[in-house]
């Protein structure tokens, strides 16, 4: 009557513990290979292990693991999101237009702010509901959905703006964007109560598990009751409205909104996320492998500028990079089949 | 299980249904009926609108004409949620489970437990709990499954279908749709899902069994319904076959 003979000779803990094992083993190498990065670099220049240079990676890495969170969403759940490095500009530009319009009208620096934030935010999130609707309701593949918002905000931002940045930033731009708490502003306390939020949302609640139904089998999810349509919409606008607070996290910083700022970013964000171990084919991914992505990422930026290598060299670092995180995941996976 | 249909009144039913793509019908006037403690097999060659039916009945599709019928009231699904609140459950042809979800996040997938709470009015999985009800869900329509924290991707084809029915008929309070629940597996794994489906059946369900297997409709169905090029060419009790005749009802050789 039951297939229990069978079934529970398999079922010995080790399989069970070892495939948990596997799983947090990914965030290991990442961490682990976060130490070497950090040793080499250091051994390289000793300037290198200082607060100016940890405030250099931490301000990269800010905006960035904004938008790398929102992949992680966006790809987790099957999509794809081209456009939050286009949507980081435009939600910048119209929150700098918005708050230069209130600085110059002499209304208050924390409300300014205030609704900088939130229409930022606002913009984003609109971004990313055209690209679920696209998606949805239009058919298009995430792909082409996201490359086309891309453009309308990348030339939007530019048509906006006339191509220059957006000045005028209230009073209180420089203070929350200063050190105060070690290597640590405001802005960036910000970004870690977001990335905190983001890991207890993706693995410990409803709209997780549903994230990761969603891109692991659409069809199961939807036959399981699952709005899977609704879900994906809600993985774009957040993804969208994260892009936002990115672009007001970069306005922190430049004092202003300018249409070039986070161009190109989208392709950071989907190379943290791969070298963070998320799948792009989806239902795979953590929050905070991302996060480590990006700080990877933003790790080999400065160091390679610190130890005198041309900043060119990045990008190829990456590229190398993306290739190993791609072939350790691809290990991973056949390790994985051999051990169960 | 606490259905008050008599053995005359249907206890599901799908009444004239029709569903076509563009030009081409994949369902023509299709009307079945099923009982409560009864298991009907629903047959037909590839492209007979076996699998649109399922959907139909199971609320993915909704179809162009015709009437659900649950309990002598008409029903009208507008997504599968509505079918599985109506308490019918269905295993889809290899395409059900999400392989990267570990076994209890399936059995629940779309009815999670929530923490108790504050913390389930956030959202809060209760996983301890789900993976406890998993494993007493599965024992209990009779099918042992590894921890229920294995993801399903690391599961054979066969504990996959052993998943798969074990949610079905853990979680159907009235009705439930088996499409192909034998494929992959061997012999005697087919014939351990017989029986849960045998004891589904006791149990008052209806049961609705698609197969290419004939000797698995006719060992185990009370009654057998033939589809050819969308429409129901035979209605009749398994009784009234044998595997010579089923094979030419299906294929057309035999016309009646």
């Amino acid at each position: 009557m039951t297939t229990a003979v069978e079934t529970q000779r398999e079922d010995a803990p080790t399989a069970a513990s070892r495939l948990r094992a596997l799983g947090g083993n990914q965030l290991f190498i990442l961490a682990a290979f976060m130490v070497v990065l950090i040793a080499f670099f250091s051994l390289k220049n000793s300037q290198f292990f200082s607060q100016s240079v940890m405030e250099n990676v931490l301000n990269d890495w800010s905006p960035l693991v904004l938008i790398a969170i929102g992949e992680t969403f966006v790809v987790v759940a099957g999509g794809i999101d081209l456009s939050v490095g286009a949507n980081i500009a435009m939600s910048g530009v119209v929150a700098a237009l918005l708050m230069r319009r209130l600085t110059l009208g002499h209304h208050g620096a924390n409300l300014t702010m205030l609704l900088g934030v939130l229409v930022a935010m606002a913009v984003g999130a609109i971004v990313g509901f055209v690209n679920a609707l696209l998606i949805n309701k239009a058919k298009l593949v995430p792909f082409v959905a996201s490359l086309a918002t891309l453009g309308v905000c990348k030339g939007l931002a530019v048509v906006w703006t006339k191509g220059g940045p957006v000045g005028d930033a209230p009073s209180n731009t420089i203070p929350l964007t200063i050190s105060r708490f070690g290597p640590f502003s405001i802005a960036m306390l910000v970004v870690f109560v977001v990335v905190a939020v983001a890991t207890v949302l993706m693995h410990l609640t409803r709209f997780g598990r549903y994230t990761f139904a969603v891109g692991s089998n659409p069809f199961a999810a939807r036959a399981a009751g699952i709005n899977v349509q609704r879900h994906l919409t809600k993985a774009y606008v957040m993804c969208g409205a994260l892009a936002g607070l990115a672009g007001i996290i970069y306005y922190l910083r430049l004092q202003s909104g300018s249409p070039s700022t986070g161009i190109g970013r989208e392709l950071d964000a989907i190379a943290a996320v791969v070298i963070g171990g998320v799948i792009l084919t989806g239902g795979v991914g953590r929050v905070m492998g991302a996060a480590l992505g990006t700080l990877v990422l933003s790790t080999v930026a400065s160091g390679l500028v610190i130890i005198g290598v041309p900043a060119n060299y990045r990008d190829v670092v990456v590229g190398v990079l993306i290739a190993l995180a791609g072939i350790v995941l691809g290990l991973r996976a056949t390790v994985g089949k051999a051990s169960s | 299980m606490t259905t008050t249909t008599t053995a005359a009144t249907p206890l599901y039913e799908a009444r004239n249904i029709s569903k076509h793509y563009g030009a081409v019908f994949a369902l023509d006037d299709v009307s079945m009926a099923i009982h409560a403690g009864e298991i009907v097999g629903l047959v037909g060659d590839n492209g007979a609108g076996k699998s649109t039916l399922v959907k139909c009945l199971s609320g993915v599709h909704t179809p162009d004409h015709g009437t659900m019928v649950l309990d002598g009231v008409d029903r009208h699904w507008r997504s599968p949620r509505d079918a599985i609140e109506a308490g019918i459950e269905t295993l889809y042809q290899d395409s059900g489970l999400a392989s990267h979800l570990s076994v209890s996040a399936n059995v629940f997938l779309g009815r999670e437990k929530l923490m108790p709470g504050v913390l389930g009015k956030l959202g809060f999985l209760d996983k301890k709990a789900m993976d406890r009800e998993a494993h007493a869900d599965l024992e209990r329509v009779g099918i042992a499954v590894p921890s229920s924290n294995r993801s399903i991707g690391q599961l054979s084809g066969g504990q996959r279908q052993a998943v798969a029915i074990g949610r079905a008929v853990a979680w159907a309070s009235k009705v439930i749709i088996l499409d192909e629940p034998t494929n992959h597996l061997g012999a005697r794994q087919s014939g351990e899902v017989l029986e849960v489906i045998k004891a589904a059946k006791q149990n008052g369900l209806g049961v609705v069994f698609i197969s290419h297997t004939l000797p698995h409709v006719l060992q185990v169905t009370d009654r057998i319904v033939v589809l050819r090029l969308g429409r129901v060419v035979r209605d009749s009790p398994t009784s009234e076959f044998d595997a010579e005749s089923l094979l030419g009802t299906i294929t057309g050789l035999i016309d009646r």
